[in-house]
């Protein structure tokens, strides 16, 4: 039974190899892991087992690393083909099908990750008498990391009930893995560092007491912490592996959930926004957003610029620890000034607005909330990261506060220029690159003057900001705080603005878009 | 229950609309039919508030559509001519979107959504998204979008456009039992038959101006509207200079 369940794996990882798609997609994730190998290894090479600083940092990195690589499966999309339901059919005992399942795990990149982190464990204790003790306990945390694992696509396959639902699932996990690679590497540069040694002792002593870090932890204590902790990770991998059994058990037995089948006709996100004028238009604002090229290409876009300018001013000769501080404003500047003429990406279909006589802030407020749930969660995440990444003392709040207020007061100028000043766009259904039928000048001179006043509003905190990197480490603060405090106005200010304009001038806005 | 005075619009050098008056009473089917380019969508885009005239007063019940556009905007139902959708959302999307922009709450825009794709036998498609609909399936959400609110004018620019002829059947009987109950519908069309058998008031509109107006009785004048509006629309012109289309070419 086991081979056979072994057998159909190779068989599937196997099939990763074939066709010229799958076999491009198979290069992307094989040089990622060669890359991630590489690096935790050879951070691993780094380890002083004599500084508290370091030991701390393992177990830390050790569990970030574990969560990722838990969740790692559910990044190439729900219902997996070694699933226990799949199984349903045939006449396999449960105990032996979760053993044959868990093995098959164990098979493949998770489980190949997962003994790098262990191998990197020997390597970081290696010379020392903790190498045994390192070594075991590594290993009961990866049995844990692959049984969560198969926990986790069970359970997902289970979800797995809506396509869109299923893709929400593997993005939101493609991008925890991405922020647990990224919150592993800080980790280690800040240990590196050596200057918040005390912070990080504190936040691993608080891990080795959770299941999560606790097998990470066993070496480096002494002997009655290490048998208590080797234990400990013991009756994890115990627990894990009935719970494991039970769920295989259970999942034969029971009927399959049905497709969840809407109770009225499905509105989707509709469903989920209150039935308001500004709920509604935040939701068919958000499908455009995911679903439109021409909203689409901004999304991957947005990315790419700032990278972008980072190599063109790394090759200009501007010192590193200043590059950090660019890309997350950037960002948010350019993703609050996209929306400067999203009247005319509606085209003709604002009539429906018009004849519902919508109330200005109300449209406004909509079409603020897709740049809004994808920047400020955004900014809040990264501008930390790259603040400790450019290495200046205390630069955190000034980069979060400058993003924050560059993003909002975004769009807040965006909502008074796409009602004051639309041009014409590419119609709906063309491509982002396609032009639109007729080309107006307006089209420059709205978009300069709408970045434009952006960068004007947020001078000050921007100006200020700039003069705390520049050896007034107490200004810093001040540029956060004034950053929010503009970005929150101007976005106040511009819908309330923008939505008189927009009631005032709607008649005008569509004759504008009739005309193209 | 629809009152015009003055109506004027000019594109440039060219006058689309030259003082237009026109009243419909409550309860009445009334037809605006024209010729091409005879200025009829531009009439009735300044009737719902959606073309800014350049002079002249539309008053829908008691309210000015464009002095007091909120209160006039909620008693009227719009179905313009060649203007879009939403159209990445699905059927049940739009309805839902635009009963929740005229003010209803979740559960009537929900079961009013049901009742009117049940009337307009659309049912089947309301989970397809309204960028893969047929005209004439855009037409008929349109008209449902249009009758969401339950308004108490409706204006319909060529509602009938490329709708099959039981759907224009089912459209009809429902125009029919709304205007027995007290609504009031303005509908434009260049099908003469169409106009014939559903409006009891029409005005025929030729270059900007109205020709003639009245009941359908008064209009016909005895012969057939289709004989009265080519006569109106300046008649037929003999056929010249087509010659070669009756030599064949074999």
């Amino acid at each position: 039974m086991v081979d056979d369940v072994l057998r159909l794996k190779l068989a599937l990882l196997s099939s990763a190899f074939r066709g010229p798609r799958r076999l491009a997609r198979t290069a992307v994730v094989a040089l990622l892991a060669i890359g991630f190998t590489v690096a935790v290894l050879e951070a691993a090479a780094q380890f002083r087992p004599d500084d508290a600083g370091h030991r701390a940092g393992l177990v830390v990195i050790a569990s970030i690393l574990a969560l990722a690589i838990a969740i790692s499966p559910l990044t190439s999309g729900l219902g997996s083909a070694l699933e226990p339901r799949r199984f349903a059919p045939f006449p396999i005992a449960p105990g032996r099908l979760a053993a044959a399942l868990a093995v098959a795990g164990a098979l493949g990149l998770q489980g190949l990750m997962a003994v790098v982190v262990v191998v990197a464990i020997g390597i970081a204790w290696g010379g020392t008498p903790f190498e045994g003790a390192a070594v075991g306990g590594g290993l009961a945390g990866a049995v844990a990391v692959i049984l969560t694992g198969q926990f986790l696509v069970a359970v997902a396959a289970q979800l797995a009930i809506a396509p869109t639902a299923a893709r929400t699932v593997a993005l939101f996990a493609r991008g925890l893995v991405g922020l647990g690679v990224a919150a592993a590497t800080t980790t280690a540069l800040v240990v590196e560092r050596g200057r918040d040694d005390a912070r990080v002792i504190e936040i691993g002593a608080f891990l080795a007491s959770t299941p999560l870090g606790l097998p990470w932890a066993v070496a480096g204590s002494d002997a009655p912490a290490l048998a208590a902790r080797m234990l400990g990770a013991l009756a994890l991998v115990a627990a894990l592996a009935i719970g494991w059994r039970v769920l295989v058990g259970r999942l034969l037995e029971a009927p399959e959930r049905q497709r969840w089948i809407p109770r009225s006709r499905g509105l989707g996100l509709f469903d989920l926004v209150p039935a308001t004028q500004g709920g509604v238009i935040a939701a068919r604002s958000i499908l455009y957003w995911t679903r439109d090229p021409r909203y689409r290409l901004a999304l991957v876009a947005l990315p790419v610029a700032p990278a972008l300018m980072m190599i063109a001013l790394a090759i200009a000769g501007i010192p590193g620890q200043y590059l950090w501080l660019i890309p997350i404003p950037v960002l948010a500047l350019f993703l609050g000034w996209f929306s400067h003429n999203d009247v005319a990406y509606d085209h003709t279909a604002v009539w429906l607005h018009v004849a519902a006589h919508v109330r200005g802030a109300s449209d406004r407020w909509g079409r603020a909330v897709p740049p809004l749930l994808l920047g400020v969660p955004l900014v809040v995440l990264l501008a930390p990261v790259f603040a400790v990444w450019s290495g200046i003392e205390g630069v955190e709040p000034a980069l979060l506060g400058t993003s924050l207020g560059l993003l909002l007061t975004g769009i807040g100028v965006s909502s008074v220029a796409s009602a004051a000043a639309p041009y014409p766009a590419p119609r709906p259904g063309a491509g982002p690159f396609d032009q639109p039928p007729l080309t107006a000048a307006t089209a420059g001179w709205s978009q300069g003057l709408s970045m434009l006043a952006i960068l004007v509003l947020m001078a000050p905190a921007l100006v200020t900001a700039w003069r705390g990197i520049e050896g007034e480490p107490e200004l810093l603060p001040i540029a956060a705080l004034a950053g929010v405090a503009t970005g929150v106005v101007m976005l106040a200010l511009g819908v309330l603005i923008g939505g008189r304009v927009f009631r005032r001038r709607a008649p005008e806005l569509l004759d504008l878009v009739l005309r193209t | 229950m629809l009152e015009v005075t003055g109506l004027r619009k000019r594109f440039g050098r060219t006058v689309a609309v030259d003082g237009i008056d026109l009243a419909v009473r409550k309860g009445a089917i009334f037809g605006f039919v024209g010729p091409n380019g005879a200025g009829k969508t531009t009439t009735l885009s300044m009737i719902t508030g959606l073309l800014r005239p350049d002079a002249g007063s539309v008053v829908v019940g008691e309210a000015d559509v464009w002095r007091s556009p909120d209160a006039a905007k909620r008693v009227l139902g719009v179905l313009p001519d060649r203007m879009r959708l939403f159209d990445r959302l699905t059927g049940a999307q739009m309805l839902y979107y635009c009963g929740v922009l005229h003010g209803l709450d979740r559960e009537t825009a929900r079961s009013r959504s049901e009742d009117l794709s049940r009337a307009l036998a659309l049912e089947g498609s309301l989970d397809r998204p309204v960028a893969d609909y047929s005209i004439g399936m855009i037409k008929k959400v349109s008209l449902a979008a249009a009758l969401i609110h339950s308004p108490r004018l409706l204006v319909l620019d060529e509602p009938f456009e490329g709708v099959d002829p039981v759907s224009t059947a089912h459209a009809i009987d429902l125009l029919r039992s709304y205007a027995r109950a007290g609504g009031t519908v303005v509908l434009s069309s260049h099908n003469m038959d169409l106009v014939e058998r559903v409006c009891d008031s029409v005005a025929v509109i030729v270059g900007g101006s109205i020709l003639a107006r009245g009941t359908l009785e008064e209009v016909r004048a005895g012969s057939s509207l289709e004989e009265r509006f080519v006569d109106l629309a300046g008649g037929r012109s003999a056929v010249e200079g087509l010659e070669w289309l009756t030599t064949f070419s074999d």
